[in-house]
């Protein structure tokens, strides 16, 4: 019944679209003050359970109050602002005269048979600042003292020329001043879309500059989508025990794992649920922590009981016989699930705290809990070498019994962490995922010989990358020049080099590189045309391929090779992908 | 078959969603014969053409008795069989794809590659059948109740091949015969995106069409099947799919039941134009979070998805995500019209450009003469001089000194052009070609320039007084506005 974003909720975070179209990022908390900057201030308990994507007024403050209150403005009224549509002569010349029916143009004639002006156009008026008889200085007095809509209303009173002015530029100069003075902003959601909107402005590195329409064509292609296995009565155990594993590698601060998280059906808590949390409005930090304190206890009271997901974390304060899912270290899900790859030793997923996922401050109610699992490449190719995945001593019951709680707690704490970070590492190095999902700074030429072969036959490859120089060497190292020279060495059973075959190039099909843009358009009434102006910069590239399984390597997977050759072969397959 | 509620529950999950370990018989896969030669097949045991050796699928690669095809991992490579066509033969099914081994599948050449499953082919088929393929023929047998002998082991053909993949929406519409336009992956996958469509949305869909926007919708809703095994409170996705045509909808009907998807679409045969999105008496309307309209005037569909109405198809609890798809221009403006007269907000139009780059190595020079697929002249102004010098040289002696000439010939390495470009021809089997030459990206030779306008807009829940007093309860103020309004502190602290 509930939706995401039905209404504003507490602890949220949303932006605010300021007259200016730049986004305002704010987390909105209850019985505090929001303050937008230029347009003033008002009490966040005004936005709390309102919905979205409306427009809000800050009205002006009464004597009475200490803040200003807001009003909802209705569609209606800003689109009969933009509705100028029965006479829109043209200012320039990409905007013909056109009187429409329905928005369609019927006739472009400005001038009559006879050559006179039919309709009356900008050609006498005169682009000049001094006609605004009010000055700057009286303008801001203006503001000072009333309220918006009266200020642009001697605006254009003031405008000596506004007369002279077609109806169309009438409507736009007034557009231009409603922007500027009236105090509106529209609230709109976190989501993807908002996020990348935001996030580009201000620092477009951060995401690798990755639009919108990349990001759809990153999700279609890596076919993530929900794979949990409720409702599907029969097969369900051997379905599950493979089904819907990702993995990821992201350098874009978490935007691509939360758009992978959406996709699977892991970004949002379930909105019931955050709402009742909510509602103890003392903030979830100290039941956190004694929800943390009660998971210590009921480990040491019995070892090694990793239960399920708590249905709800705030409950099992009350009802301590449910197992719960840990906050520090819990055991990972087992399908639908995202295995982030990282170069530094902690992940960089900042921007899912945006959506309720802080690994500082673990939601154990958060689907990214347990479903989202990291591991670091030395934990990957050579866990050995990784303290963490180093079982810590084990300690005999009786012995425990005599440690203090606290030492006890941090050994229960090290023997979790040792038994996650095992399990994470054993499940990505048993490969068979549905699918690689690669947006890095690294070189894709070095990931993907380890990570191709984790990917199951007829699973999924995507690659995006701002430029496409990276991508079209991945291009060449798949092409089918190289691959029939491979096919050629193995057929003489002659071992590929390495250095010219950095990987096995018979192991993708249809690599296939693509970009995207979305060209944007202006739909004003009578005046449609693409945007004068847009974003420059990165134009986004994905690779696309699915994983195959060659024919020698079904063959020699059934032990048919005769001795000497499946040696050939194996190391072939070895040097090429391990 | 107006308003009719399409649906089946066979429990079998669906093949787009649930990727099972292996191959398996009367399930979907998608052959992939080469770039953007896919071919959809529903893998069966049961022959019913005649063939020796079972169902059998020819392409222009071979034939692939399906008895190769199943039980095998997906993404496998898999090698033509020679078939025998029985005493029936095969009338019906070499009209569409013709037979006849090609070079192969996948754009590989086939290299004379030494496989021992061609090598075996030598032996006997009792050979085959204990070695290799039991598992296979265990099921063929069974599930025609025959002794296993009945049906033939397939013999490869050692030409063609053809990969098998699971199916997805991406490979579903790359495969589409058309039926109508199709919305493709560049254009659905962003409007998907934009529409903020999650599992657990519900979609509206007009018109079906060939299915293809069907299928990826039906992907990105999707958060399980049948909601009585869940929780109460949990939305199940749904897409409400409607079409006017009537021989479309049957074949839709059709393909949704056998790709398990009917739970999940729900196909309704009507024209929303005139008739609206409102399901049979018994159904609950849609509650639609999305709303994709493809089709002429969607300004006309639009009347019926506004907010008020008697049975509204909207979700009344939450904002509604429209685009529209029109290829002209106008049919935008009137839309647009239509969304600003009727309270849509965060209007927006746009167009995806999409493209798909070719990657090559461009060879150039004086030592690619002759060669295939290449520029041979001149790579370096150091080439050039030193070709030139070489005429310059030949034609001075040539007049000169043509005694001289021929008496040293062989030194003077004059060269007929017949042996330069044999010379040429020796070395490049031992260069590494597919590492020379610049490493260039461009277009590929075809683009899609327009395929659609998107217009975007957003319908924001209904907001009525009553909602406000509500949210004003809930969230009071009365203490940062002066705390004079007791009562409202505590609704504030309650929250
Ligand atoms: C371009 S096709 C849609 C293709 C589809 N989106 C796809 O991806 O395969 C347009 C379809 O809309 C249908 N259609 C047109 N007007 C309709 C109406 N008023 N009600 C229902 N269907 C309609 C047509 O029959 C046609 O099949």
């Amino acid at each position: 019944m509930s939706t995401v974003h039905s209404h504003i909720r507490p602890n949220a975070y949303l932006f605010l679209r300021l007259p200016s179209d730049l986004l305002k990022l704010i987390e909105i908390k209850p019985n505090t003050i929001i303050d937008t900057g230029k347009l003033g201030s008002f009490p966040s308990n005004l936005l709390l359970g309102r919905p979205y994507y409306y427009k809000y007024e800050i009205l002006d403050k009464t004597e009475s109050e200490a803040y200003s209150r807001l009003r909802i403005v209705p569609p209606s009224e800003l689109n009969a602002e933009i509705l100028t549509e029965d006479a829109t002569p043209s200012e320039s010349r990409g905007d013909p005269a056109t009187p429409t029916v329905n928005g369609v143009p019927e006739a472009y004639d400005l001038v009559g048979e006879d050559g006179t002006v039919v309709m009356k156009n900008n050609r006498l008026t005169i682009d000049d600042a001094s006609r605004q008889a009010l000055s700057q200085q009286e303008i801001e007095e203006l503001k000072k003292s009333s309220g918006g809509k009266e200020i642009i209303e001697k605006i254009l009173a003031n405008h000596a020329g506004l007369e002279e002015k077609t109806t169309f530029s009438k409507a736009k100069y007034t557009l231009r001043k409603t922007k500027k003075y009236l105090k509106r902003f529209t609230v709109l959601p976190m989501d993807m879309g908002n996020l990348i909107d935001y996030v580009m402005v201000k620092e477009a590195p951060r995401i690798m500059e990755m639009t919108e329409e990349s990001l759809g064509l990153v999700t279609a292609w890596s076919n993530a989508h929900y794979s949990g296995c409720d409702g599907i009565v029969e097969k369900a155990d051997e379905l599950c025990a493979g089904g819907g594993r990702w993995l990821v590698i992201d350098d874009t601060g978490g935007l691509v794992v939360a758009a992978l998280a959406e996709r699977m059906d892991l970004l949002f808590r379930d909105p019931e649920e955050a709402q009742d949390s909510a509602d103890q409005v003392n903030g979830t930090a100290t039941s956190n922590r004694a929800l943390e304190t009660f998971a210590l206890e009921v480990e040491s009271a019995q070892p090694g009981a990793n239960g399920g997901l708590a249905e709800n974390g705030q409950e099992t304060t009350d009802t301590p016989t449910k197992a719960t899912s840990h906050l520090d270290f819990p055991i990972p899900a087992r399908t639908d699930t995202i295995t982030l790859l990282h170069p530094a030793v902690q992940p960089n997923v900042s921007l899912l705290k945006y959506f309720g996922y802080d690994t500082n401050q673990p939601d154990p109610l958060h689907p990214l809990h347990t479903h989202l699992s990291t591991l670091s490449w030395l934990q990957l190719l050579q866990p050995e070498s990784d303290v963490t995945y180093r079982e810590p001593e084990h300690t005999a019951d009786h012995i425990l019994r005599t440690w203090k709680s606290g030492k006890r707690g941090t050994y229960w704490k090290k023997r979790r962490r040792w038994e996650r970070c095992k399990a994470i590492v054993d499940d990505a190095r048993r490969g068979e995922f549905d699918g690689l999902v690669l947006a890095s700074n690294m070189d894709p030429t070095s990931i993907l010989p380890h990570t191709i072969p984790l990917i199951r036959g007829g699973g999924h490859v995507v690659i995006f990358s701002p430029t496409p120089e990276p991508l079209v060497k991945v291009m060449d190292l798949y092409s089918k020049e190289r691959r029939a020279a491979y096919i050629n060495h193995i057929s003489k059973e002659e071992i590929p080099d390495p250095v010219d075959f950095p990987v096995d190039p018979r192991m993708l099909l249809a690599p296939t590189l693509q970009t995207s843009r979305a060209k944007e358009w202006q739909v004003l009434p009578g005046r449609t045309h693409p945007m004068m102006t847009s974003r420059g910069g990165a134009e986004g590239y994905v690779f696309t391929a699915r994983k195959v399984v060659p024919l020698e390597g079904g063959v020699m997977a059934k032990g048919n090779y005769a001795g000497k050759k499946r040696k050939a072969v194996e190391a072939v397959e070895g040097g090429a992908e391990g | 078959m107006s308003n009719d509620v399409l649906e089946t529950t066979n429990g079998q999950p669906s093949p787009f969603f649930h990727t099972t370990s292996l191959t398996e018989a009367d399930s979907l896969a998608i052959l992939h014969l080469k770039r953007d030669s896919l071919l959809p097949l529903t893998l069966r045991t049961a022959a019913d053409e005649g063939y020796a050796e079972g169902a059998v699928t020819n392409t222009r690669f071979g034939s692939f008795p399906h008895s190769t095809l199943i039980g095998i991992e997906w993404g496998s490579q898999v090698r033509a069989s020679k078939v025998d066509t029985g005493s029936r033969g095969r009338k019906k099914k070499e009209t569409k794809e013709q037979l006849g081994p090609e070079g192969g599948g996948g754009g590989v050449p086939v290299v004379a590659v030494d496989d021992p499953r061609t090598r075996k082919k030598r032996k006997s088929d009792d050979d085959l059948t204990a070695s290799e393929l039991p598992a296979k023929k265990l099921k063929q047998g069974a599930s025609n109740g025959q002794p296993p002998v009945a049906a033939r082991v397939a013999v490869e053909a050692g030409s063609g091949f053809i990969h098998v993949l699971p199916p997805t929406p991406e490979t579903w519409t790359a495969s589409l015969d058309h039926r109508t336009q199709v919305v493709y992956t560049p254009d659905y996958s962003y409007i998907l995106q934009r529409l903020r469509v999650r599992p657990g949305s519900t979609i509206i869909e007009a018109g079906a069409g060939s299915g293809s926007f069907t299928h990826a919708a039906a992907r990105a809703v999707f958060n399980g099947y049948s909601p009585s095994l869940t929780n109460k409170s949990k939305r199940h996705g749904k897409v409400y799919s409607y079409e006017y045509h009537e021989p479309r909808v049957a074949t839709l009907c059709q393909e949704l039941s056998s790709h398990g998807l009917s739970n999940i679409v729900h196909l309704t045969h009507r024209d929303v134009c005139s008739s609206g999105f409102a399901l049979s008496p018994e159904h609950p309307p849609p509650q639609a979070d999305a709303i994709f309209l493809d089709l002429p005037a969607p300004w006309l569909a639009l009347k019926h998805l506004a907010r008020f109405t008697a049975d509204a198809p909207l979700n009344p609890h939450g904002p509604v995500h429209l685009c529209t798809f029109s290829p002209c221009i106008e049919q935008v403006m009137s839309t647009v019209s239509y969304l600003r007269r009727n309270a849509w907000t965060e209007i927006s139009m746009c167009e995806v450009q999409n493209r798909r780059i070719d990657v090559r190595r461009e060879r150039v020079g004086l030592k690619e003469e002759g060669l295939r697929g290449v520029n041979a002249s001149a790579a370096t102004v150091e080439e050039a001089i030193d070709r030139l010098r070489e005429v310059e040289c030949k034609l001075s002696d040539y007049h000169s000194n043509r005694a001289a000439v021929e008496v040293k010939g062989e030194q003077k390495k004059i060269q007929s052009k017949a042996e330069r470009l044999e010379k040429i021809k020796l070395e490049a089997e031992t260069r590494k070609l597919y590492m020379e030459g610049n490493l260039v990206q461009r277009s590929e030779p075809e683009v899609r320039t327009h395929t659609s306008y998107l217009v975007f807009a957003t319908l924001p829940r209904a907001w009525g007084e009553e909602d406000e007093r509500g949210a004003g309860e809930m969230w009071g103020v009365g203490e940062v506005m002066g705390g004079r309004d007791k009562v409202a502190v505590e609704g504030g602290k309650k929250g």
